[in-house]
């Protein structure tokens, strides 16, 4: 292909040094990645899942400024321009791939680059209608400067209509200046003070991003006070790796937020809960099949059941692809597991249990005893409970909430345990308080036992033990995250 | 309790099942993956049997990448005879070593596409009933019956 030919004597100094490397067949290609502006924690975990899922390689900027992951744009080297697209189309946080022309500090050096990659660019030169656009990002740039860098391309020498509606093709700069929020500022103020000029053709706007709307909350026929927003449900489904054939289960299922976006994917979920009023609702047909059935995806949903992870009816190991679940920490709903606060006496114990096994007259069914599920021990219960139940490489992919101040990387890692590995680590930042969306591998072969889960007593506690900050998460909710010193000055 | 569009279905009497929403049922794929799980009982406390059962059939994806790698997990004594049990005889009574179209399209079905409506599951060894309601079973242990 012509195309292709073209593209490998392309595009500046870095491609002409890894065209002496032997084993390269194929020369990459570079992308300009526009992200929409939210959740910048999560964009490079998205992209690195999604480029997994589909076999995709491709490389970030070497300088570290360039691949900072908060900064909204990125040149990424990719093997094919239909990689560019594919990735387009899943990640929930790309707006938009451009075919990458140039950056630089400034417009000469923006133009100095943009001449260089003559080559990609003149096949459009004779007979193709095109849009120019100048856009900025934490700004706003006057008519008159748009016009004058619009000008400032004629030596493209662009033959081709200019057609604002549907043209062939869009070329578009971009000025990316500091982020300047919670500043005011007179408008155009600060304009041109630009930190970095990137260009590009337009190759594929990112229409996952649309599903956003068609997950929204709001319009989903059955929802509870705990449903995870739709934007931050699709991010959890690409952790997932969510495609067809692949099976994936909720142990937190609660109104099945996580299992809509996973089962759209393609893939079957299951679902679990402790309380079934949760999946269930008030109606005879489950809250979380009217949803699903909403969503056309009633028949991915393969079952629901009500039981406690810490006692639970699997019978065998290694059945899901993936994990995912929204664990409840306490803010709305806390954890609950079977048992109780307080043992009871032997007297009590023989009339619970004449009771339990006596038929109901009422038809009500017998609901057991429940008692707090503390956060951390919930966490790290997860963690051994998905070893046993991931396929070696799942993943276990799911929210930790955590005390700004307090959080540590050890936090995370003192859940884990053999075999089973931190990938991902993203934090959603809400001031005193944040959660982490944290995504572990399964990275051993090995088949293990049946975890069991025996509730721990304040006694047991062992010193040595790292205490990660999001223990006792609920209680320090309510108190306002004071840190410790200023708690022990008021009791004094 | 209806809701509004049930309700207005009765209205124009014509309030049938087939124009709701399906109802969850528990599939027979998750009947061959739970296990009774009482304290103690921990022999002879699978597959659960099935008591009072209605049978409903839903078409689902067929998606044979899916199948052959779920094969190694089933329980294929356990499969077959609950599918006899209720009716189906398609699949041999041996996992056959050659996955032909016709032997994964009736796997297909019977795992997938037979669903078990209201009903129980009782334990073969303890007897422990776990009861199925709107198609959600209850899998829930009594107080007495956890470690």
């Amino acid at each position: 292909m012509v195309v292709d030919e073209v593209r490998e004597v392309s595009s500046g100094p870095q491609t002409s040094l890894l065209a002496l490397a032997p084993l390269r067949h194929k020369m990459p290609s570079r992308y300009l990645f526009h992200f929409a502006q939210a959740h910048d924690d999560f964009r490079l975990p998205e992209l690195a899942s999604v480029a997994e899922l589909h076999g995709i390689s491709y490389s970030l900027p070497q300088e570290p400024e360039n691949r900072d992951p908060k900064r909204p744009y990125m040149a990424i080297d990719l093997e094919r321009e239909d990689h560019a697209r594919t990735l387009a189309r899943r990640c929930v946080l790309i707006k938009a791939v451009y075919e990458f022309y140039g950056q630089g500090s400034t417009y000469k050096e923006l133009h100095e680059a943009n001449r260089k990659s003559k080559l990609l660019w003149t096949r459009y030169v004779e007979d193709t209608s095109f849009r120019f656009l100048v856009t900025a990002y934490q700004h706003k740039i006057p008519q008159s400067r748009q016009r004058d860098v619009i000008e400032s391309f004629s030596y493209m020498g662009f033959l081709g209509k200019i057609e604002m509606k549907n043209p062939e093709i869009t070329l578009t700069v971009f000025e990316e200046y500091e982020d300047r929020h919670g500043m005011t500022r007179v408008k155009y103020e600060g304009d041109g003070n630009f930190r970095q000029l990137f260009f590009g053709r337009l190759l594929e706007e990112g229409s996952a991003r649309p599903l956003i709307g068609k997950f929204d909350v709001k319009k989903r026929s059955y929802y509870g006070n705990t449903s995870m927003e739709a934007e931050v449900s699709l991010l959890m489904a690409n952790q997932t790796l969510a495609s067809p054939g692949k099976f994936i289960y909720d142990p937190f299922m609660g109104t099945g937020s996580m299992a809509y976006p996973a089962a759209y994917l393609g893939a079957l979920v299951f679902g679990s809960d402790i309380d079934g009023r949760q999946m269930r609702g008030k109606q005879k047909t489950p809250g979380v099949i009217r949803a699903a059935t909403q969503y056309g995806v009633a028949s991915r949903i393969i079952d629901l059941a009500t039981f406690d992870i810490t006692h639970n009816p699997w019978r065998c190991g290694e059945l899901f692809d993936a994990i995912v679940t929204d664990p409840p920490y306490g803010v709305r709903a806390g954890a609950k597991r079977l048992g109780r606060k307080k043992e009871l006496s032997e007297e009590k114990k023989a009339l619970t249990l004449q009771h339990s096994l006596e038929a109901r007259a009422d038809d009500q069914p017998y609901i057991p005893p429940t008692k707090p599920y503390e956060l951390s021990h919930l966490a790290t219960d997860l963690v051994l409970f998905a070893r046993y139940l991931l396929k070696p490489n799942g993943r276990l992919v799911f929210f930790l909430p955590t005390v700004t101040d307090e959080y540590e990387e050890i936090d995370i890692h003192a859940m884990l345990c053999e075999g089973m590995e931190v990938i991902a680590n993203s934090l959603q930042d809400f001031g005193s308080w944040g959660r982490r969306l944290v995504t572990i591998r399964k990275t051993t072969r090995e088949q293990y036992a049946p975890p069991t889960f025996p509730p721990r007593l304040p006694q047991d506690l062992d010193e040595d033990v790292h205490v990660p900050a999001h223990k006792d998460f609920r209680e320090k909710y309510f108190q306002g995250f004071k840190p410790k010193a200023e708690e022990s000055k008021e009791l004094s | 309790m209806m809701d509004v569009e049930e309700e207005r279905l009765c209205l124009f009497g014509i309030a049938d099942c087939s124009l709701l929403p399906p109802t969850i049922m528990v599939r027979l794929i998750t009947h061959n993956l739970l296990a009774c799980h009482a304290k103690d009982c921990n022999a002879n406390n699978f597959p659960l049997q099935f008591k009072d059962v209605k049978l409903e059939f839903r078409e689902a994806d067929f998606n044979p990448d899916f199948l052959k790698g779920f094969m190694p997990k089933i329980e294929w004594k356990a499969l077959v005879d609950t599918a006899r049990e209720l009716g189906d005889t398609s699949l041999p009574l041996e996992q056959p070593e050659m996955l032909d179209d016709d032997f994964l399209k009736n796997l297909h079905h019977v795992l997938l596409e037979i669903h078990v409506e209201e009903g129980s599951m009782t334990c073969p060894n303890c007897n422990h009933v776990y009861p199925i309601s709107n198609g959600i079973p209850n899998m829930l242990l009594a107080e007495h019956e956890i470690g």
